[in-house]
């Protein structure tokens, strides 16, 4: 049986995803990266080849998330996609008529605007992770909460306060002033919650029309409390679909399969041996000119597989060559 | 007399040869770095936009080379470019530097006006001598914009990516060293001929995207992270309306016939916006208005805190012209993963939204049959 593979490897987790021909999920696995994508990367293959089917053969790989280049050479991807695309085709692919996807991550966040089956236009955050999954975990550990709890805490909550949200150092501060004063803890939790619905719609969400179906993924989807305010706030039912925190992955593989089979070639995976392989990285600036580029460099032994990070492209067509 | 000027794209072209033709000798500060930028940061207020920054730090390593006069566009009815020569001035004597500032209301488009600056500049040289300089450096600058437009349409195609780009920097050294009218116009066609040359790849299928904004974040490459070669690399073949040789061309006689692209740009933008707002807002807005049916898609560059851009931005998603536009903020302080990322999504938009218009237009003939 053919298989398809889809990585995604985001500042916070790494996820991958198995699908069989028939695009049904066989396997997922959704885990910290903790700082070291290509541990994490390693870490994912040895799981998917522990819970693969007999008999299955890995017929197309896909990388995503911002390690998508890197677990693209680690593995031997065959489509290397951005973020936004992979997640659009995977809710498509659950949720055929959405015109809306929300996507909050670790440490980003996104709008995807699709009409007709097509993606017509998105958002991303610039410059502040305020209001996304990494913000809400520290408040958590700060309230000695597991993170699993933040939601159905908040949705205890009966008179939510009004917590600052534009930026998360204004959002910390008021939440220990408003602790302070006395407020319930799931009253604070759903105020935040609030705060971050209103600071993404206020930002990234900005000029765009939210049309339903709304879908809302990503592993901020877990938190019902963040469901339910955004439910509040749109006046409008927002559907969290299966598998929610590892679409990306599932896109990346869909987009695998698609790519294999139009192009009729065999896939560039390089095999679960290489979760054993002994990668090193290292960095060093450039002196070729005044840029004075940083280029991180990955090593197999000796062998330079992959560099990266030059404003012109004169190391990686090195590495190119090299291979 | 040692005449130094900040970058702005390829500005340097005409303006080396213009000063070397009225016997001024110039001095070219070395090609944007982070070097660059972070000079020009650590001596520029926090939320002034990056072509302040930019062009404070090119100054500094003009006059670091022994430049003594710095030239410098300025005037009124512009957005605050047109204060920042006065600002630069005055914040470089108090880091203790010691030269004459020149400013040109060069943006103004007065030919004559220009004519008599660079005259005063060369001190003493004939009017004839002036004239016949400014006239080979907007030759050369003329030449090197025809064969950019072609470097936007090869490197969507080219079998080798980057193949193009080095052309066009070979093109750039070339044109420099062209000391007449007639070498300029022989090195223009044989860089024609070597673009047309380039090994094509059979199955590339570009998309048409246009580049508009604020003028000196679309020419200058350094600023915005290189989008047009970017944009290449992801097949696509890039317009763009602003080039140096058409703000010089906009003070001839052409403009008064409202016949140059600014004048079609504002009156594209007449129904959304009826008067200048600095800057190039009101030509923003035209480009959108006017390449909407054409194009597959626009970038709109802008940088940080550039009021007339954030003007323009407001009125696009009212217009009844809909076309997909992605808006980049220029800043020192933007990652260029976060660009790519943004730019890969989008050109994968644009791809597939083409490939579903293709779709339903097979569809619709069909079914017509």
């Amino acid at each position: 049986m053919d298989v398809f593979l889809g990585i995604d490897v985001g500042s916070v987790t790494t996820k991958c995803a198995v699908l069989d021909d028939k695009d049904n999920l066989l396997f997922s696995l959704y885990t910290r990266t903790r700082g070291q994508p290509i541990t994490m990367v390693q870490h994912g293959l040895k799981q998917v080849t522990e819970h693969l089917p007999p008999g299955a053969r890995v017929a197309g790989v896909g990388t995503t998330g911002s390690a998508r280049y890197l677990a693209g050479v680690i593995a031997g991807a065959d489509v290397v996609k951005n973020e936004i695309t992979a997640h659009a085709v995977a809710a498509l692919h659950y949720v055929p008529g959405v015109q809306t996807i929300m996507e909050i991550g670790g440490q980003d966040s996104k709008i995807i605007i699709i009409r007709d089956g097509v993606v017509v236009d998105f958002g991303m955050n610039t410059v502040c992770a305020a209001g996304t999954g990494s913000f809400l975990d520290q408040q958590a550990s700060r309230l000695a909460l597991a993170i699993e709890d933040f939601g159905p805490r908040a949705l205890e909550s009966q008179t939510p306060v009004r917590i600052a949200g534009r930026c998360t150092v204004f959002a910390e501060s008021d939440m220990i002033h408003k602790q302070q004063m006395g407020h319930r803890v799931e009253d604070i939790l759903y105020g935040l919650c609030e705060a971050l619905v209103r600071n993404y719609l206020n930002n990234i969400a900005l000029g765009k029309e939210i049309l339903p179906p709304v879908v809302f993924q990503g592993g901020v989807a877990f938190n019902k409390g963040i469901v339910r305010a955004f439910e509040e706030s749109l006046k409008t039912k927002v559907e969290v679909p299966p598998h929610h925190e590892v679409m990306g992955a599932i896109g990346a593989a869909l987009l695998a399969k698609e790519d294999t089979q139009r192009r009729s070639a065999s896939s560039q995976f390089k095999g679960f041996e290489v979760a054993d392989v002994n990668y090193k990285t290292s960095s060093f600036e450039c002196k070729s000119c005044a840029n004075v580029c940083e280029i991180a460099q990955i090593f197999v032994g000796s062998k330079v597989v992959a560099r990266w990070g030059g404003r012109c492209d004169m190391w990686e067509r090195t590495s190119a060559a090299a291979k | 007399m040692k005449a130094g000027f900040p970058h702005m794209g390829d500005v340097w072209l005409p303006m080396v040869a213009i000063l070397r033709g009225v016997g001024v000798e110039p001095v070219v500060p070395p090609p944007y770095s982070k070097k660059t930028l972070s000079l020009g940061v650590r001596y520029s207020p926090e939320g002034v936009c990056i072509p302040f920054k930019l062009t404070l730090g090119s100054m500094i390593e003009a006059l670091d080379l022994g430049a003594d006069v710095i030239i410098m566009a300025a005037g009124p009815g512009l957005c605050r470019f047109g204060y920042y020569a006065k600002i630069q001035e005055r914040v470089l004597q108090e880091q203790g530097y010691k030269f004459d500032m020149v400013t040109t209301e060069l943006f103004e488009g007065k030919f004559i006006g220009v004519s008599r600056f660079i005259k005063r500049l060369s001190g003493g040289a004939s009017m004839a001598t002036v004239y016949s300089a400014v006239r080979l450096g907007l030759k050369k600058i003329g030449a090197l914009d025809d064969i950019e437009r072609a470097v936007h349409k090869v490197r969507p195609l080219e079998a080798v990516q980057g193949t193009a780009t080095k052309i066009f920097d070979e093109a750039r050294h070339a044109l420099d060293e062209a000391s007449n009218a007639r070498s300029v116009d022989l090195v223009k066609a044989d860089f024609f001929r070597r673009l047309d040359a380039v090994e094509r790849n059979p199955s590339a299928d570009p998309l048409k995207v246009g580049v508009i904004g604020e003028f000196y974040v679309v020419l200058e490459p350094f600023s915005n992270m290189d989008v047009e070669i970017e944009l290449g690399k992801l097949g696509v073949e890039v317009h763009r309306t602003t080039f140096v040789s058409e703000w010089t061309k906009f003070s001839l006689f052409l403009s008064m016939l409202g016949m140059t692209e600014k004048g079609k740009l504002h009156k594209a933008a007449m129904p959304y916006l009826k008067r200048d707002v600095g800057g190039d807002g009101w030509e923003t807005v035209g480009e959108v208005a006017y390449h909407a049916g054409h194009y597959d898609g626009l970038v709109h560059l802008a940088p940080f805190t550039c009021m007339p851009e954030i003007v323009a931005k407001n009125i696009i998603p009212s217009m009844k012209e809909q076309i997909p536009l992605l808006t980049i903020i220029c800043d020192e302080q933007m990652g260029r993963a976060g660009m790519l990322t943004r730019l890969e999504a989008f050109v994968d938009l644009l791809r597939r939204r083409r490939d579903a218009q293709r779709k339903a237009g097979a569809l619709a003939h069909a079914a017509a049959r």
